[in-house]
């Protein structure tokens, strides 16, 4: 007895198709969900790092360039050799000044803690 | 550069540049190629040989040349060189004004010795074929921060890799956990430090060269003799050895007890009192005909 097989007609390709299309979106979008979720949760981990890495550029800042703010520093042509490459840390330097009038409440803001 | 490094030091008027001069005149008489070296601000060469000289050696005769380093130039130069590196670096600079840094910069204290590290560097660096170099160095006090610049300078720069490379073992540890991958940009900081210590190290290496002599000036007088105990005592501290002690302006071929044992041991050099001035090549000359016993002494 010869079998009936369906036959695809052009309309039920379309409805296939948007089908497919509807299914990769999804899941595109789970995936990125979860990317963003571990990237959230990786800046997360370091957030505290990277405080720590920022306090102490700051810190190298402070002792290379410590000429300029009248505290102890190397001798001067230490300085004078690495400051044309340390454009960042003296961001970083006159960054913290800002806070410097409160740097628990920016150590507790970076550690979450109300 | 092959040849013998002799430094004078001593206290200030005990006749470093005399002596040195001395002793120059007799290498080129004996055939080396000599380079007399002023480093001392005062510049006593000129008077000595009743000549002017400058930055260009200038020879003096056959053998012998004279040079006077001239340490506002080296200051001038070195700041010249950096401040167009920084305002290259940092385009803010005129709102940060900078400029108004650098005016007060050359009256850096510790410049000075620097300045003389510099010229010092430069010398070996484009020395042709001397057989000897004597440095007619200034006083005690500067001569000292000279010779231990580079060790306290290697102190710091040691101190503050230590401190990036903390910084940057951190960086990447956040770039692994971020990024998955170890991803930190090339550290010029590191770099710049790494090739500090690398210059400092290599000075440090000419003081205590073998080929480095260092002979310490001093007069038959307490005064003198207690400066050049704790000079010898400091430059051990630093691990640069005295070579040869040279006693200048010694009557009757007599010296002090104390000066004689402290420095027992060390080569010893005694310059008889000169009976009048010794200005100019042709005293200078003389002196040295009159005094041949020195001579034997002289390296």
């Amino acid at each position: 007895m010869k079998k009936e097989y369906f036959v695809p007609t052009a309309a039920g390709e379309q409805v296939n198709l948007q089908m497919a299309s509807l299914f990769t979106n999804i899941r595109n979008k789970i995936i990125e969900v979860f990317k963003t979720a571990d990237e959230v949760m990786r800046s997360r981990a370091v957030g505290t790092i990277e405080y720590e890495v920022e306090e102490l550029d700051n810190i190298f800042g402070i002792m290379v360039l410590g000429a300029f703010i009248g505290i102890p520093s190397p001798p001067i042509q230490v300085t004078m050799e690495l400051f044309p490459l340390m454009e960042k840390e003296l961001h970083i330097m006159l960054a913290k000044v800002l806070t410097a009038h409160d740097p628990l409440g920016d150590l507790f803001s970076e550690l979450d803690i109300d | 550069m092959s040849g013998e490094i002799h430094f004078f030091i001593g206290k200030g008027g005990v006749g470093k540049s005399t002596t040195s001069a001395l002793t120059a005149i007799h290498l080129a008489h004996k055939g080396h190629n000599t380079l007399l070296c002023s480093m001392d601000p005062a510049h006593n060469q000129r008077d000595i040989f009743d000549r002017h000289f400058s930055e260009k050696p200038k020879q003096v005769n056959r053998r012998l040349a004279v040079k006077e380093v001239d340490a506002d130039y080296w200051i001038g130069k070195y700041l010249k060189e950096t401040e167009a590196q920084i305002k290259k670096v940092y385009s803010y600079q005129s709102a940060f004004n900078i400029q108004s840094y650098f005016s007060i910069l050359k009256y850096s204290p510790g410049l000075e010795e620097y300045a003389l590290l510099l010229a010092f560097e430069n010398i070996l660096d484009t020395a042709k074929d001397w057989d000897f170099i004597i440095f007619d160095m200034p006083p005690t006090a500067l001569t000292m921060r000279f010779f231990s610049l580079p060790f306290i300078t290697l102190v710091w720069l040691k101190e503050l890799l230590k401190l990036r490379k903390n910084i940057y073992a951190k960086k990447e540890i956040i770039s692994k956990i971020k990024l998955g991958r170890k991803e930190v940009e090339q550290d010029m900081v590191k770099a710049k430090l790494e090739g500090l210590i690398d210059d400092n190290r290599h000075l440090q290496e000419y003081f205590t060269a073998r080929e480095t002599k260092i002979n310490l000036v001093v007069n038959n007088d307490r005064l003198s003799f207690s400066e050049a105990v704790r000079t010898k005592q400091k430059l051990t501290e630093i691990g640069i050895p005295i070579n040869r002690v040279v006693v200048n302006k010694v009557q009757n071929n007599e010296i002090r007890e104390n000066l004689r044992a402290e420095f027992n041991g060390y080569k010893m050099t005694l310059f008889p009192l000169a009976s009048e001035g010794l200005l100019g090549l042709e005293a200078l000359e003389l002196y040295l005909d009159e005094n041949q016993k020195v001579l034997n002494d002289l390296p």
